[in-house]
């Protein structure tokens, strides 16, 4: 029961935090979740947000609640998702007539300005994330790259290697989005067949 | 036009039956859900105009949250006051609750062995990482428009990387956004006047003043 509170309040500040849409969780729930508490690895946070973004729903939420659920069964899952929708319930009562109004004020304006950047910064940073989860077969050795400014020859990990599978859907999706305007249900099934397949060959 | 009648227990059941409707259907969430809203609240009900759509899309997309729950608290807001905030949000949340309720029950530990079924996680995995890719080009093209900005949000990678919390660095974003805001008008009221007392291009009063970072920073 406590550490449903817990779980409810963590929500909370990720909702709080989450500037810019559901990817944003990725580096807030990683941070949380995968460094510092180690309720999951990096690959179950992987499959679980795989899983959030096929079934209906928003993302965030859908992850929410297999958060939830793997920290705390089905009060861990309530927990979680009150925890995310609490926040916007309040602002949202609160201040949805007001906002537009002090839109053009300074403090919001510097806010949304800082808060905006961080965004991009934070979802870029959730790209190498999941580039760690499907293009490379480890997490991006950064402290490897790190030996290249300091002239040394970069010692790779164990196990890091180039999937060339990952590199063909991910490219294929990025092309589709781009050229497309194929729904995300086809891209997504579209993406499980293809690697369904290529598990065969690789 | 009918539905404006309606009592107030009607108007929530039906913020109440959309938003349900809108989150089990649709998949990807936040801006995909717009048509539908588009459709059910403005083209079919009426209870809202186009602008009024399009206000409340900027909006859920500046205030924090996520953008699917954004949009229905405040569409319920407009159309039933608190309930339908409420309502609304619960509509919402109900289905994909349920759903992942059910699937994370069937696996509590997503780690399957089979070689398949590990490709398809995989495949899927590849696919979002280029959705997150094209998501977050698209945020930087309509965000990041000066080399003082790219320098910034470049700074916050970094340290992102080097695993300073995510949680502080959109923390620390707040006071930097209100420096640079501020250095921003300042400048601008100075080219300004610059080019009210006439002579040079207002470029040159400006440039020492955009030479070092902490300027936009937290000197000030």
């Amino acid at each position: 029961m406590n550490h449903c509170l817990v779980l409810f309040f963590q929500f909370c500040k990720f909702s709080v935090l989450c500037f810019g849409g559901g990817y944003m969780l990725i580096p807030l729930l990683t941070a949380e979740f995968v460094d510092r508490e180690q309720v999951l690895t990096m690959s179950e946070f992987g499959n679980l947000l795989s899983v959030a973004q096929v079934t209906p729903g928003p993302v965030g939420l859908n992850t929410a609640t297999y958060v939830g659920y793997v920290n705390e069964g089905f009060f861990g899952s309530l927990a979680a998702s009150l925890g995310l929708i609490a926040p916007t319930i309040l602002i949202g009562c609160s201040a949805a007539a007001g906002i537009n109004r002090w839109k053009e004020t300074f403090l919001v304006k510097g806010m949304l300005k800082g808060t905006r950047l961080a965004a991009v910064a934070l979802i870029m940073f959730a790209v190498t994330i999941f580039l760690g989860l499907s293009v490379f077969r480890t997490a991006i050795p950064w402290e490897s790259l790190g030996a290249l400014f300091r002239f040394e020859r970069p010692v790779l990990p164990e196990g890091f290697s180039v999937s060339p599978a990952g590199i063909l859907i991910c490219g294929v999706t990025v092309v589709l989005m781009l050229k497309t305007k194929l729904p995300t249900t086809a891209l997504l099934l579209g993406a499980a067949a293809a690697g369904a397949l290529l598990s065969a060959w690789f | 036009m009918e539905i404006q009648t309606l009592s107030k227990a009607r108007r929530l059941l039906l913020l109440y039956c959309s938003f349900f409707r809108i989150t089990a259907l649709v998949v990807g969430g936040g801006l995909a859900m717009l048509p539908v809203i588009e459709e059910i609240f403005v083209v079919k009900y009426k209870l809202l105009t186009r602008e009024e759509l399009l206000d409340m899309t900027a909006l859920t997309q500046t205030v924090p949250g996520i953008i699917a729950i954004n949009s229905a608290v405040y569409i319920g807001m407009k159309i039933g006051g608190v309930p339908g905030a409420l309502a609304a949000a619960a509509g919402a949340v109900t289905p994909p609750f349920t759903v992942i309720l059910i699937i994370a029950s069937l696996f509590p530990r997503l780690d399957p062995k089979n070689r398949y079924l590990l490709g398809v996680f995989a495949g899927i995995r590849a696919a979002v990482t280029g959705m997150i890719l094209v998501t977050g080009c698209r945020m930087f093209r309509r965000t990041v428009k000066t080399p003082l900005e790219i320098a910034v949000v470049l700074i916050f990678f970094v340290l992102a990387i080097m695993k300073v919390s995510p949680a502080l660095l959109i923390l620390a974003a707040v006071p930097f956004g209100w420096c640079y805001v501020w250095w921003q008008t300042r400048r601008l009221a100075r080219a300004e006047q610059q080019a009210a007392d006439g002579g040079k291009p207002a470029e040159k009063a400006v440039e020492p003043a955009a030479g070092p970072r902490e300027n936009g920073g937290d000197a000030k």
